[in-house]
């Protein structure tokens, strides 16, 4: 019984039109990585921890951030604070709290995991959280912090994602309708160059510094013996603390809080690629989870948000007809019920007749007869 | 040469542009030879110039970056370990190791493991067959007629959170019989820093302490805990015991050893050594406005410390705790008159250069130009004479990055004031290099370990002075090469047969005389040894023997082997590279003008003298502490000194040297 009606639907599914490229905007991500590990690199984990915290401070659910991290920091041994991570000398704010979800994690953050989170093709052994399940209506942030180069990144000193394989995977994402729009952060040296090769629309990408200019760390906390933070998420991160998920300021707010002889290199963005004007996209865009809402005149309607999804509704109705062949009741609800539930219809019926007859008549009969099945029973019993 | 050449290939193509450029080079090999020794010689003299800043290449270092902890309370507690030692040293010996036991209380009382290592000191036999092995189980068993027992206390700091695969060892030698104030002072600073360390939340790697007993030389003692640490003994442990507790009553036996419920006898390891550090507390030195902190790092036969090592200890000495850096180098060299006037030649081209161009830049002071050669020849004479310089040169021997680096205060240290605040900034420096160590992920490996230092930020890598080396090398095959060709010239200018015939087999001749020689030279490099078992004999005496020993064999091989064949020696000099270039057979070379013959027999009679290597070091002895107490049994102390140490240099001089001064001797007397 149940089996026909979920093929049907499935049918239905795939009659119904193929969207237009302008989805409305519907979920966030963020892919957060740090390339970087060894101790005296804690400073890129405190980064990706700090925009880690940022983002599911605006409203990024857990499950919709895939986080890598080498993370060998919080437990090394050269860690006089175990188990907490810093990114300020001032030790107020622990990053390495209680609700810290690493997706990818020591040895498994590598190129080739980072593209396959990116372009979605794993093996099918890799569970769900690990997933970047993104979809055309969704706004990515990917964050990257490093040791980079000229059009390059290390990963853990081992193997290098050169911006070729980063605009190749982007575009692939493209071709598959996994992103709507996408935001690429990334703080290396020189890391402009890293997104020189992107060319897929939609895409929108800042960096720390142009080619031939380092990154610097912001400040040496003296008490762990190493830097906490470099400077472009330092002012990131000093930008979005004044905010909160109903603020309202825009990209190009973010882009212009940056002075590059505070950051000593110069953050470079490069939005050909984006339609949209920066100063009418608000930060939340990529770094909350804050969407439009539509009203509807129905608290749930099964698979569609949209009211014109009008040719999928007639043919469920008859759909429904073939159905009722089987069962006389809801045929007889479905000639006069507009609602889909054949129950609401059952139940609409017996409403009607109750409002014909005489209901009182009925429920002294019903009493009447109930208290003389009592009295048998009893009398059975005894 | 070449035009001769030219002749007889007229017909055929021109020869390939490198033969051709060989045999121009053969050709003019006296002008080649003068040129490039010169060129040696002045690349030698800019070392002090080429000289760059030191850097610190390993990014996980980080010297300087964890402001140091070491507090005042952990000066106290080092005050207080010095007070009770000297109280000790009041009280006299009951038992001859109080200090050991007072040492090893107090390391227990900080919650470290704790044992003594017992030890004998054997003078270093030399032993001809096992040269550069270290002999490490067969020490236990050798007679013990001239050996002496010592006691190390060692400390283990266990790493709270760290996987104990590595360890960062402390050295702190002392003299045992008697403890002067600057020892008591080494072992509070150390202890000071041990306590300190027991409680830091940061540490990665173990920390060992070893305080060395250093009665019987400080390498000794540390060279003997390296090798019973490496060389794990498992079942002979009481066997070692009962030799060494029953010769005196050395340890008063079972009840003593045994401290808070545990055995402190037993032999405990840490991981593998990522470094050591050697300190101990110098005599206050002459008025100076900083302290002096006195760098030394070169361990035997020329190996260093990996210069990432020294250059944390530099930059934390002088940048955070205001410590003066001093390395070694030659005093008598700084006011060398000569040494200073080509400091002033350099400065004034130097200054000549800026002129010409701002930015050759290249100009230092006289004075500097002095003071770094007086360094780098220090750093060379140390690297040659292979040596170690103190007591981290043992770890070398392990492959463990080591320096010793002491402490000089410009106070006396009776004042207490000073002492804390000398102890204070001594531990900082201490902690700082720990830290940065600490944070280590491997072996040093980084930065160079081939290097000369000229001054304690300043050195000299391996790219660099080789150049000197290699245009000073490069005469030699090149006179090899054009005296063969001229040999075959004007020898044999007869028939093609002949010269075939020569050319196949006579050198056969020249071969055997130097494998004779070479063999010679074998033998009396090893008779030291047969001699040395001679009980009683004066240095002079051995010499003597030596010398005569070694001529009468000489002799013998020349009559058995020998009857050299005409003209062959010199090519078989040619086969073993000559010490010198300017050897020429006596009576053969006489043509030319009287100046240039006189002037030719000079120079040979000058640079046999100077080459025989104990004439040279009589000399130099000579010039440099006065002729009057330089004996010939000076010649048996240094050989003996080297072979002790196991320096390589001693190699050299006997299987190289010797064997090329000789074959000169053969060619120069050459009928």
């Amino acid at each position: 019984m149940v089996r026909p009606w979920i093929l049907l639907l499935l049918l239905l599914l795939a009659i119904s039109p193929p969207s237009h490229s302008s989805t409305v905007h519907n979920n966030n991500w963020a892919v957060l990585v740090c390339t970087s590990r060894f101790w005296f690199n804690y400073r890129h984990m405190a980064n990706t921890l700090s925009l880690y915290r940022t983002v599911k401070r605006l409203g990024i659910p857990d499950e919709r951030i895939i986080l890598m991290l080498a993370d060998d920091m919080a437990c090394n041994a050269r860690n006089s604070y175990p188990a907490q991570v810093f990114n300020n000398e001032n030790h107020m704010l622990n990053l390495y709290g209680d609700n810290v979800e690493v997706d990818y994690r020591g040895y498994e953050v590598t190129v080739e995991n980072f593209l396959r989170v990116l372009t979605g093709r794993h093996e099918t052994a890799v569970p769900r959280s690990k997933r970047l399940l993104s979809d055309e209506g969704s706004h990515i942030l990917v964050y990257m912090t490093g040791h980079g180069g000229d059009e390059f990144l290390k990963f853990q000193d081992n193997e290098e994602l050169q911006s070729h394989d980063l605009a190749d995977a982007v575009k692939q994402m493209k071709e598959k309708h996994r992103f709507k729009e996408l935001l690429i952060m990334v703080d290396t040296c020189q890391a402009a160059t890293l997104f020189s090769q992107l060319q897929s629309p939609g895409v929108l990408a800042i960096g720390s510094s142009k080619k031939g200019e380092n990154s610097y760390s912001h400040h040496l906390d003296s008490d762990i013996g190493v830097s906490v933070v470099d400077r472009f998420t330092y002012y990131t991160l000093a930008f979005f603390e004044k905010l909160n998920m109903y603020s309202n300021a825009s990209l190009s707010s973010l882009f212009n809080s940056y002075d590059s002889h505070l950051l000593m290199s110069t953050a470079s963005y490069r939005e050909d690629l984006y339609r949209r004007p920066l100063s009418e996209v608000p930060v939340t865009n990529f770094f909350g989870s804050v969407m439009k809402t539509f009203h509807t005149d129905f608290a749930y309607t099964g698979f569609s948000m949209e009211p014109e999804a009008h040719i999928s509704l007639v043919s469920e109705t008859d759909s429904r007809r073939t159905l009722g062949s089987e069962n006389a009741q809801t045929e007889a609800a479905n000639h006069n019920a507009k609602d889909n539930c054949p129950f609401h219809a059952w139940l609409k019926v017996l409403e009607d007749k109750l409002d014909n007859e005489n209901a009182e008549k009925l429920v002294l009969y019903g009493l009447g007869s109930m208290v003389l099945l009592l009295a048998i029973s009893t009398l059975l019993s005894v | 040469m070449p035009a001769e050449k030219d002749e007889a290939k007229e017909p055929r193509a021109r020869p390939r542009l490198i033969i051709f450029m060989a045999s121009f080079l053969v050709s003019h090999s006296t002008l080649f030879s003068v040129v490039c020794c010169i060129a040696g010689l002045i690349a030698l003299l800019l070392l002090p110039i080429l000289a760059k800043s030191t850097y610190i290449s390993e990014n996980a270092l980080m010297p300087g970056s964890a402001n140091p902890v070491f507090s005042g309370q952990d000066v106290s507690e080092a005050s207080r370990l010095v007070k009770d030692i000297t109280e000790t040293q009041k009280m006299g010996k009951t038992t001859g190791i109080e200090i050991q036991r007072l040492i090893i209380q107090r390391m227990a009382d900080v919650g470290a493991e704790v044992y003594y290592h017992k030890f004998q000191s054997q003078s270093n036999q030399f032993h001809p067959f096992r040269f550069f092995s270290c002999d490490s189980n067969s020490a236990v068993t050798e007679s013990n007629s001239n050996t002496s027992n010592g006691l190390n206390t060692v400390g283990i700091i266990r790493a709270p959170r760290g996987d104990g695969k590595e360890a960062i060892v402390l050295v702190t030698p002392y003299n045992s019989e008697y403890v002067k104030l600057n020892d008591a002072l080494s072992l509070g600073l150390g202890f000071s820093i041990f306590s300190h360390l027991s409680r830091v939340s940061w540490l990665a790697k173990d920390i060992l302490w070893l305080a060395a007993d250093s009665r019987y030389g400080e390498y000794s003692s540390v060279s003997a805990w390296l090798k019973d640490y490496h060389n794990p003994v498992f079942f002979s442990s009481e066997n070692v015991d009962a030799n060494v507790t029953h010769d005196k009553d050395f340890l008063n036996m079972e009840n003593k050893n045994m401290l808070n419920g545990r055995n402190v006898d037993v032999f405990k390891r840490a991981g593998t050594m990522a470094a050591a550090m050697v300190f101990k507390v110098g005599e206050a030195m002459e008025r100076d406005p900083r302290d002096i902190l006195t760098i030394y790092a070169e361990a035997s036969n020329g190996q260093m410390p990996n210069l990432d090592l020294i250059n944390v200890v530099h930059y934390l000495a002088v940048h955070r705790q205001g410590f003066r850096v001093n390395i070694g180098k030659l005093a008598s060299l700084v006011n060398s008159a000569w040494l200073n006037l080509v400091g002033q030649i350099l400065e004034w081209l130097g200054n000549l250069a800026k002129n010409l161009n701002p930015k050759w830049n290249f100009g230092i002071s006289s004075a500097d130009y002095a003071e770094g050669a007086a360094t780098v020849a220090s750093s060379m004479y140390h690297q040659a004479l292979g040596v170690p310089t103190g007591s981290h040169g043992a770890f070398r021997d392990y492959q463990v990055d080591a320096i010793t680096f002491s402490f000089s205060s410009r106070f006396y240290l009776n004042n207490e004031n000073m002492q804390s605040s000398f102890i204070l900034r001594g531990g900082r420096l201490i902690e700082g290099v720990i830290r940065s160590v600490n944070n280590l992920l491997e072996k040093f490996h980084q930065s160079f370990f081939l290097y000369m230092m000229t001054a304690p930020n300043k050195f000299v890598s391996v790219g660099v002075y080789m150049i000197g080396f290699a245009l000073l090398a490069l005469p030699l095959p090149v006179v090899a090469a054009s005296l063969f060709l001229n040999h075959k010239a004007t020898g044999f200018t007869g028939t093609e047969e002949a010269k075939i015939a020569f050319g196949s087999w006579q050198w056969l001749y020249a071969a055997k005389t130097v494998l004779m020689i070479d063999l010679w030279a074998l033998i009396a490099s090893l008779m030291p040894y047969f001699i040395s078992q001679i009980p009683n004999i004066s240095p002079t005496e051995s010499t003597l023997l030596w010398v005569a020993l070694s001529v009468s064999i000489l002799a013998v091989l020349y009559v058995i082997l020998g009857s050299p064949y005409s003209h062959s020696a010199q090519i078989g000099a040619l086969l073993i590279v000559p010490m010198c270039l300017v050897v020429r057979p006596l009576k053969k070379h006489m043509q030319g003008a009287l100046i240039l013959r006189a002037l030719s027999l000079v120079c040979n009679l000058v640079m046999v003298v100077i080459g025989f290597p104990p004439a040279a070091l009589l000399l130099m002895k000579g010039f440099s502490e006065g002729f009057e107490g330089v004996g010939i049994g000076a010649v048996w102390e240094v050989a003996e000194f080297l072979w002790v140490w196991n320096s390589a240099t001693y190699l050299y001089v006997f299987l190289v040297h010797l064997p090329c001064w000789v074959l000169c001797i053969h060619i120069l007397l050459h009928p």
